[in-house]
């Protein structure tokens, strides 16, 4: 839900709470205030006829006279205000009214007089203040909406193209985001923050970067001069049985952490941009000769390979095409039984492998990460499909994975 | 063949310098810019093996100088940087190979080699040794002068033993000479072992000594 629609949301919630208690106060309050001006009418008149006795000795004439009644001399007569009702027969209903009594001297004999005024008809005083509160409520809940919408538009515009400039920002990539400038404080104050933070994460990124660079960079020498002290303690020929499984396994694992350096320099490259080269890079050539690279070994494993290629150029580097495709059928090639089929298509659209082989139980997004390898016990690093990953990322191709009936099959997507 | 070893690093300096001496060859040493560039420029040299980084300077400012001087001398690039720009702006500039540190020495050996049999006999000379001669233009094998069909990678095979005959040539070495960098194969050993079984069966049949010898678990010696 978007800000405005959320300001609005709440607009609306506090409206519908406040609308009852808007008509229920204002019922009230002009309840109150009509009574008051009726009971100081009734006031006024008794007052006036008291004063026209005691001045004139005259009952005056009142519209208001409700009764007025000579009562005993003990009768006590208290001056106050009731609502009553009396039947009218020009409307043939009961009609409020409002009643005052007060006592009176007419000619000596003591009266009651009773003052009566009409009311307002509270239905429907209820009734139009329903509707005008309802029709002031609409006006503000509407100038509100289109006000809320304005401001939206207009003074949330740089935040707005701030966000998608800031969607768009890959850190890799070695262009700043500049922000819109805006003349409202929070935003700007905004601005300075992400600038700020963007910066750090530039350096801490730049700085890890060159951390990882150096590291692998500087690890190779020495890994070299291991390797070769090791073939030379190998070939000295008087080793014991246990000195030599011990020197063999430092050997191993010096080549294994070669490998992992190599491949990881390759993805950081790839993630650096450093292949710029886009050739016009014919797949089924590469994907011919890097089947005729491993043709023997698919022989030693007794594989049954079927390859259906069409022609297809696609702009990349060639080294890196030769990386991707060769991952790929050396993947399939790997994982999978003696005597197992391979079958290899590539179109205009896409590439498409599939093989036999266990079904590993890694989840099909874990399997795109570094290090993941569906069967422990195989010696390969779980590296190439990262690489893959990389790779396809750069130029925009899609690499899905599933599995059915005990096949595994890779499909690469060249324009997706 | 005379081997100027151009290095900054002294263990690896010395590790390739012996082996290369053990080879037979004539192996001179510089560690940096400086000295490599007047003995590369003074001195004839069949091969310069070059480190790009040097303390001083990079290698790749002494073949452009070697060849600016136009010295003909084979180049092999040796780098840790393993970036692609290195690779093609060191062939461009006139290096013959690239090898990305860490490399084997079995595989600095075989390609001076194959380098040298290119730029001295153009390529026509022929690898003998005892009843075996390879052809390596031809991709064939004789033994005792009969043509012994084998497939291409038994070929890259024999080829690295021969041209590293007496040297323990570990699995890793030869895995990687036969399928490059970035591919780790998982059954590769499996293939070399089984490849080398057919390789000693089939010189065995065309009457050639067994010569390959498997050194414990880690690898195999081409030895007499």
């Amino acid at each position: 839900m978007n800000l405005v629609t959320k300001t609005n949301k709440y607009y609306l919630i506090f409206f519908v709470f406040l609308f009852p208690l808007m008509v229920g106060a204002d019922y009230f309050l002009i309840q109150y205030v009509v009574n008051k001006e009726v009971d100081d009418v009734l006031k006024h008149e008794s007052e006036r006829i008291n004063f026209n006795l005691k001045e004139n000795q005259v009952f005056p004439s009142s519209n208001y006279i409700l009764n007025s009644i000579p009562v005993n001399e003990y009768f006590s007569v208290s001056d106050k205000y009731r609502d009553t009702l009396i039947y009218e027969a020009y409307a043939d209903r009961l009609i409020p009214y409002r009643m005052y009594e007060f006592k009176a001297l007419i000619d000596s004999q003591k009266m009651k007089i009773t003052l009566k005024h009409v009311l307002l008809d509270m239905n429907e005083l209820i009734v139009w203040l329903f509707v005008t509160t309802t029709l002031v409520i609409l006006l503000l809940v509407t100038g509100l909406f289109f006000i809320n919408q304005g401001i939206y538009r207009w003074a949330w515009k740089p935040f707005f193209e701030n966000l998608s400039k800031l969607t768009n920002y890959d850190i890799t990539k070695k262009n700043l985001v500049n922000l819109e400038p805006s003349n409202i404080s929070e935003f700007e104050e905004l601005n300075r923050i992400v600038t700020a933070l963007m910066n750090q994460v530039k350096t801490d990124f730049q700085n890890l970067k060159e951390f990882n660079e150096n590291i692998s960079h500087e690890i190779q020498t020495p890994l070299a001069i291991i390797r070769n002290k090791m073939v030379l303690l190998l070939e000295s020929q008087d080793l014991k049985e246990k000195e030599l499984l011990w020197v063999q396994a430092v050997y191993q694992e010096a080549n294994k952490l070669s490998k992992i350096s190599k491949s990881l320099t390759l993805i950081s490259r790839i993630e650096n941009q450093e292949f710029t080269r886009l050739d016009s890079v014919d797949i089924s050539v590469v994907i011919d000769n890097i089947i005729g690279n491993m043709e023997e070994m698919i022989q030693f494993k007794n594989l049954e390979i079927v390859v259906k290629l069409n022609p297809i150029k696609v702009k990349c580097d060639q080294v890196l095409a030769n990386i991707l495709f060769t991952n790929l059928i050396k993947n399939a090639v790997q994982h999978n039984f003696k005597g197992g089929h391979i079958e290899i298509f590539l179109n205009k659209e896409k590439f498409e492998i599939v093989n036999t082989g266990e079904v590993s139980e890694i989840e099909t997004t874990q399997l795109f990460k570094r290090f993941q390898r569906g069967n422990k016990e195989t010696e390969s690093l779980g590296l190439g499909l990262a690489i893959n990953q990389k790779i396809c990322e750069m130029y925009g191709f899609q690499l899905d994975y599933d599995h059915y009936e005990g096949r595994h099959r890779l499909s690469l997507y060249f324009n997706s | 063949m005379k081997i100027l070893v151009i290095e900054d690093n002294i263990e690896l300096l010395k590790d390739i310098k012996n082996f290369l001496e053990e080879q037979g060859n004539v192996c001179e040493i510089a560690t940096d810019y400086k000295s490599a560039f007047m003995k590369a420029v003074i001195f004839p040299y069949d091969i310069l093996i070059v480190d790009i980084t040097l303390p001083d300077g990079t290698g790749l400012d002494i073949i452009k100088e070697v060849k600016k001087e136009n010295i003909d001398v084979g180049i092999i690039i040796i780098s840790a940087k393993n970036a692609v720009g290195d690779k093609v702006n060191g062939l461009e500039i006139g290096a013959d190979d690239y090898l990305t540190k860490p490399f084997y020495l079995a595989e600095l050996n075989a390609r001076i080699k194959a380098l040298y049999r290119r730029k001295a006999y153009k390529g026509s000379k022929e690898v003998i040794f005892n009843e075996i001669k390879i052809s390596p233009d031809n991709h064939e094998v004789f033994i005792n002068d009969r043509l012994m069909t084998l497939t291409k990678k038994e070929f890259d095979i024999i080829h690295f033993f021969v041209a590293n005959r007496n040297r323990l040539l570990t699995k890793e070495a030869i895995a990687e000479h036969l399928w490059g960098d970035h591919i780790e194969m998982a059954d590769s050993f499996n293939f070399i072992y089984t490849h080398l079984a057919n390789l000693r069966k089939k010189i065995t049949k065309f009457g050639g000594k067994d010569y390959i010898k498997s050194i414990y678990s880690v690898g195999y010696k081409f030895s007499e």
